[in-house]
């Protein structure tokens, strides 16, 4: 099939066309398809240049397609209205009177629909670009937004189990203060943690244990909502109970949490059951601050705590002074014993056979800068309950056979010193070790040293606090049974222990006023025994000469008590033995 | 308080962005006047820069014509920028309508705007993410659905390579996308060389780009042809862009002046 002449010359327009727009704009199309392209619009001008009337609308049109299909630049423009200015006519053939007149009116209309769709092309870019802007800003302002907002949910909440963690707690506690401070409102705390749960990460594994909190955290959470709860960390978390209207209201909280924790728990098919503790604190806002608050409520715990678990405990402001300064009595310890705040008091053991001074039990005092001289049972507690005692105890005891050793110069007959020594003490290894070096040092022969212990010592049955005592004794040392008579009084380990006395608990004496009472009887027996087991006895809290008769009667070795002396420096106890008066 | 790596940025259109600078040198009006300021001084520098963004079109255009004639449907398409006039989908598409296309650039913008044009077309899509991360363009669940790894796939890094410089291990880049490649897949790449070049002009041209988020790092056919370790190169190699496989023979007269050097690679196997 041939071409016709009209098609083949507007082909060769069509092509000088293409060329001219070469390079003028990037045109996403091949060759061919450029000058398929250009071919149809070549044909449609030359129809146009060919009718009566002249259609201008061709003009626009064929313009606007070219836009349309990206031959869209300046140049573009330019380099088309010149190749039909300076081709069309000639390549394709076309007269007449007018051609001339009528190609300017249709180049005219080509640039001004050219002009037009550029524009038109150019603004919808702009507002294209400028709507991507918005939308990405818009996009990165939202995600920014939420990612704030996760950041700040990761910073305040606890990533195990979610609830809001110690910051979070501690803003919402303080402004639950503030607001309620001002109208006189109440607000209420509940510390809570887990019962051992340390044994049920030691039993089923870290990874159960965990899941067991965060199965925790969610009843608890449900159980007093709408309180808030927070973890505050481990084991431990803690309710906040705003607009208290008075106890109760922190009581029930309390109690629903507990009750929420009671069913077990089934985790990887364990059954863990849970218990809790719980410290309740409420009181006027106005009255305390958030960390009084918290202070307040974790003390309160641990009365829960020691008195079993699995409960509720609430503040009670006595006992927390009182439990608060005896920590800062305990605290002061270390130092009074860096300061030298510590010394000794003597109170004699008299023979009741003669009114000789046997021996001295060495007391200690504190001088404490602001409370004054303090009595042991105000400290000693204190300092067995935080295992002081083994530093104080220590001292005590070196300090006893510093100034025993100096006795001899001043007696004939010095005095032993007798000791006490705590549990712990006796059942530390190296007791052996410490009292060897300190009769060494001090040159105090091993038998004016008494060790006093107590029958509690004994009682856990374990063998090296026997045997520590037995090389002890094999050394010369003296060995007692204070208060012997009041605890377990178990006599099998007089049998096993290189005791040399026991010295009767004070309670028995004070018994003796009555004749003929029970408590002659016991120490009666208990004499005969020691007597039996070649111990001496000496009794504890003698007070009055009818009391000390009784017990000469009954054959008690020694005494002890405000009748025979009470506690003094040693130099004032010597001093009446150098006097020659009787103890 | 610290910002967290993961907080995204702001949209600084105070900055030129390559992205539209490109759409600039393509007779675009996806522009704003920082970019268009940018681009000039581009052109002052580099006057055929507009000739090169054009010749690179091309180069894409034909590369995607040719990959989808070899049977190729599934296109990957990173540092897409604007879309501007012949996007791949369009090509590819146009071809074979069943090709399936992702784009993904690190200008949010540019993605923003992909996200307009491409909305009711199933068989196309954009993910906003940085070529150096391509362990993350890999697993982007929106890649994941559009493109089945078990299938050849195409890549194209197209003029963007020239935004990666050595320090941010390109061909580490190029070799984590090729590992997750099947056998017949491709790989299409085209960066900016100053083979040949004039050092002064390079030196102006990398000026221009330091106004960016994206500095300039030119490199060599050698540089280049490396990147295409472990793919097969096609007929005819690492070339100006407008040599490679042109429709006319005029088309890749003064060749170099395109200054952009591309091929495309075959994964074997």
């Amino acid at each position: 099939m041939g071409e016709s002449p009209e098609a083949a010359s507007g082909g060769a327009f069509a092509r000088a066309w293409a060329k001219a727009l070469w390079g003028t704009s990037y045109l996403p199309m091949t060759q061919a398809q450029l000058e398929g392209l250009l071919q149809r619009l070549t044909d449609l001008l030359a129809q146009t240049l060919r009718t009566e009337p002249l259609d201008l609308r061709v003009g626009h049109r064929v313009a606007t397609e070219l836009v349309a299909a990206h031959i869209a630049s300046a140049e573009a423009l330019g380099r088309t209205l010149e190749v039909i200015q300076l081709r069309l006519i000639r390549d394709l053939d076309l007269a007449g009177d007018d051609v001339s007149d009528r190609m300017a009116r249709l180049l005219a209309a080509v640039a001004t629909g050219y002009a037009r769709a550029l524009r038109d092309r150019t603004l919808d870019e702009q507002e294209s670009i400028r709507r991507a802007a918005m939308t990405a800003r818009a996009e990165a302002e939202l995600a920014l937004r939420a990612s704030e907002a996760r950041f700040r949910h990761q910073a305040t909440h606890d990533p195990l189990t979610d609830l809001p963690n110690r910051t979070l707690f501690a803003e919402r506690l303080a402004a639950a203060v503030d607001a309620a401070a001002g109208g006189g409102r109440r607000v209420g705390l509940c510390f809570l943690d887990l019962d051992r749960f340390k044994r049920i990460n030691d039993s089923y594994g870290h990874q159960i244990g965990d899941r067991a909190l965060v199965a925790a955290a969610r009843r608890l959470s449900r159980a007093v909502e709408p309180h808030l709860v927070a973890r505050l960390g481990g084991d431990a978390f803690v309710i906040l109970v705003e607009r208290s209207t008075g106890t109760g209201d922190v009581v029930a909280v309390a109690e629903a949490a507990l009750a929420a924790l009671a069913e077990p728990v089934l985790v990887d098919g364990h059954d863990v059951t849970i218990t809790g503790s719980v410290g309740i604190v409420e009181r006027r806002a106005a009255d305390s601050s958030p960390d009084d608050l918290m202070r307040a409520a974790g003390s309160t715990l641990n009365w829960a705590k020691t008195a079993g678990g699995a409960r509720w405990a609430l503040y009670d402001a006595e006992r927390d002074d009182q439990e608060q300064a005896r920590q800062a009595l305990s605290a002061a310890i270390p130092t009074g014993l860096e300061r030298g705040e510590f010394f000794l008091d003597y109170q004699p053991l008299a023979s009741l056979h003669d009114g000789s001074l046997l021996g001295v039990e060495a007391l200690v005092r504190w001088r404490h800068p602001q409370l004054g001289v303090l009595r042991p049972d105000t400290f000693i507690g204190l300092a067995e309950e935080t295992g002081l005692i083994v530093p104080l105890g220590g001292w005590v005891l070196a300090e006893a056979c510093r100034e025993a050793v100096g006795w001899t110069a001043a007696t004939t007959r010095p005095p032993y010193v007798s000791v006490n020594l705590a549990v712990r003490q006796v059942r530390r290894p190296g007791l052996v070790q410490e009292v060897r070096a300190l009769l060494r040092r001090t040159g105090l022969p091993p038998d004016r040293l008494q060790l006093e212990i107590t029958e509690s010592t004994m009682m856990s049955g374990a063998e090296e606090p026997v045997r520590a005592l037995r090389t002890l004794a094999d050394l010369g040392v003296r060995i007692a049974i204070d208060d012997f008579g009041t605890g377990y009084s178990n006599l099998a380990y007089l049998r096993d222990l290189p005791v040399t006395e026991l010295k009767v608990a004070g309670e028995f004496v004070r018994g003796l006023r009555a004749p003929e009472a029970a408590d002659e009887r016991i120490l009666a027996s208990l004499v005969s025994l020691a007597h039996a087991l070649n111990l001496t006895v000496t009794a504890e809290g003698v007070e009055t000469g009818g009391q000390a008769d009784r017990l000469r009667a009954i054959g008690c070795d020694a005494g002890q008590g405000w009748h025979f002396g009470r506690p003094a420096p040693a130099e004032n106890i010597l001093a009446r033995v150098k006097e020659g008066a009787p103890c | 308080m610290q910002r967290p790596d993961w907080a995204p940025e702001t949209i600084d259109v105070e900055r030129p962005s390559v992205a539209r600078m490109y759409d600039y040198y393509l007779g675009g009006s996806h522009n704003f006047a920082v970019d268009r300021a940018a681009a000039q001084a581009m052109v002052a520098a580099v006057p055929e820069a507009p000739l090169m963004a054009q010749a690179n079109r091309a180069f894409l255009r034909r590369a995607v014509q040719y990959l989808t004639a070899a049977g190729i449907r599934q296109f990957l398409d990173i540092g897409s920028g604007i879309p501007t006039v012949g996007n791949v989908h369009e090509i590819a598409q146009r071809h074979a309508p069943d090709s399936r296309v992702v784009y993904v650039d690190v200008d949010p913008v540019a993605v923003a705007h992909s996200r307009e044009i491409l909305a009711g077309n199933d068989s196309a899509t954009v993910v906003q993410e940085d070529l150096r991360h391509p362990e993350r363009i890999l697993a982007h669940p929106d890649v994941r659905a559009m493109i089945d790894f078990d299938q050849p796939v195409a890549v194209l890094v197209v003029a963007v390579l020239h935004f990666v410089p050595d320090d941010d291990r390109p061909a580490e880049v190029l070799r984590a996308l090729r590992a997750a490649l099947a056998p017949g897949s491709y790989l299409v790449l085209s960066q900016a060389s100053d083979d040949g070049r004039d050092e002064a002009e390079r030196a102006e041209a990398e000026q221009v780009y330091r106004r960016t988020d994206s500095p300039l790092w030119v490199r060599s056919r050698a540089e280049l042809t490396g990147f295409f370790d472990g793919f097969e190169l096609i007929e005819p190699g690492v070339v100006w862009v407008p040599q490679w496989r042109p429709e006319t023979p005029e088309s890749a007269e003064d060749a170099e002046r395109a200054v952009f050097l591309g091929g495309v690679g075959r994964l074997g196997g």
